[in-house]
């Protein structure tokens, strides 16, 4: 997770791409285009950062399956 | 006679020889071609196991016929030998398998058709996995390299999973038993698994022999979390494959199809990122060339207009230079100022003198 956001990767894939469909929408302002543009630069960054460091937690389940129980 | 033989009744004798057998042979195995297969009263199951040699009976409960038999399949039962009380020596089957490529080809056959029957292969029945998933059950041996694969997979495509994983034998008879006590421990969690996925490596059509398992295909497709089976390599099928929500060819293509790969959807958002920064400079460039065509539409109707008022001014101009009266002095013609009376002195200007006379005569045009 990111320290500057407590968003997840799939919240900030999301806002991603949202991002891009608003410049394909009728929405899009010049004016504000620029800004949306930065938003989606650091949100790339972010979500590099993010999946690079995370880990899977792996756990072997202590139950034993060999005999019914 | 023999002197003391030993004296028995009929149940004794029956008694010490169960007691003797279970002795001796607390289990065997035995190979043998089935003959006079038979379900009674929808419970039990007899056949005889025959060889060039001999014929031995039989004898088990419906429900633990794990696959469907038929005469003429070669199989390996494992039993306890019996004396009954009627007289009958019979082996009493606790496990059995097809042995031999034929035997179990029939077997898979056999269950393939049943199943398929039942609709357990039916596209509608598919569950689709989710793409992301958070919460990750794994059925697996620990020890196989399929298990080592798999996870190498999923820890280099994706992370922040939370992954539980019930080790299991993968092959042999307990094998589908322990598999299915591990399916219905993954369902009786109060927070249930995203996805059950069950992986084994490649081997033997005999080692895959666990995954044609009718119980173990029934409690895959029983599962109330969508399941995910890659076992054995991409030729190989087995009824598991074909029951599973989802099947892979291979443990590691059951992690490449459970998670995405997190360089793909780095370099795709990069790739979206510098996808916005060209459509922003395209933006930019449309609106400047429109504000230079909207600057250029304004220019030329200034210099229209401008054009058009020199226009009226030099018509003017000639107009005015027609009034001047150097102009009629040019043609010749001469000014006079002053009274015209009778005497009187006058100046007369022409283009280039100015005189002056005396009025000598004036009378009436």
């Amino acid at each position: 997770m990111s320290e500057k956001s407590n968003k997840t990767v799939q919240e900030q894939l999301s806002e991603l791409s949202e991002l891009v469909a608003w410049f394909q929408s009728s929405d899009f302002k010049l004016e504000d285009a620029f800004d949306k543009f930065k938003q989606a630069e650091a949100l790339a960054e972010e979500i590099e950062k993010d999946l690079t460091k995370l880990k899977n937690d792996i756990k072997v389940v202590k139950k034993k399956f060999d005999t019914e129980e | 006679m023999e002197n003391n033989p030993l004296q028995l009744t009929v149940s004794e004798f029956v008694t010490l020889t169960n007691q003797t057998l279970e002795y001796a042979y607390p289990s065997v195995s035995v190979v043998g071609e089935v003959t006079e297969f038979r379900v009674s009263q929808g419970k039990w199951v007899s056949f005889k196991l025959k060889d060039a040699g001999a014929v031995v009976g039989c004898f088990l409960v419906l429900s633990q016929l794990r696959m469907p038999i038929e005469d003429g399949m070669k199989l390996l039962v494992v039993a306890n030998p019996r004396l009954n009380n009627k007289g009958f020596f019979s082996l009493n089957v606790r496990a059995m398998k097809p042995v031999g490529e034929g035997s179990i080809k029939k077997g898979f056959d056999l269950l393939k058709a049943k199943l398929e029957a039942e609709g357990l292969f039916a596209p509608e029945r598919k569950r689709r996995l989710p793409r992301v998933p958070q919460h990750v059950a794994v059925i697996a041996s620990t020890e196989s390299a399929g298990y080592v694969d798999f996870c190498k997979i999923i820890n280099e495509r994706w992370g922040g999973m939370s992954v539980e994983v019930a080790h299991t034998q993968v092959q042999g008879v307990p094998a589908p038993d322990q598999m299915i006590r591990a399916i219905r421990y993954f369902n009786s969690l109060e927070v249930l698994p995203e996805v059950l996925v069950i992986v084994r490596g490649g081997g033997s059509a005999e080692d895959l022999m666990a995954f044609n398992d009718e119980p173990l295909a029934r409690a895959i497709a029983e599962s109330r979390i969508p399941t995910l089976v890659g076992v054995g390599h991409e030729v190989d099928t087995t009824l598991a494959d074909m029951v599973a929500d989802v099947r892979a060819a291979t443990p590691t293509n059951a992690a490449e199809i459970l998670v995405p790969d997190r360089n793909e959807i780095i370099r795709a958002s990069h790739q979206k990122a510098a996808s916005l920064g060209y459509q922003l400079t395209q933006a930019i460039d449309e609106y400047s060339a429109r504000t230079k065509e909207q600057l250029e539409a304004a220019f030329r109707r200034i210099r229209e207009k401008l054009d058009e008022n020199f226009e009226r001014l030099a018509a003017l101009r000639l107009a005015t230079a027609q009034l001047n009266p150097e102009n009629v002095l040019k043609r010749g013609y001469a000014l006079l100022r002053g009274d015209v009376t009778l005497g009187a002195t006058v100046e007369i200007e022409t283009l280039h003198e100015i005189a002056t006379a005396e009025v000598k005569n004036v009378r009436k045009k």
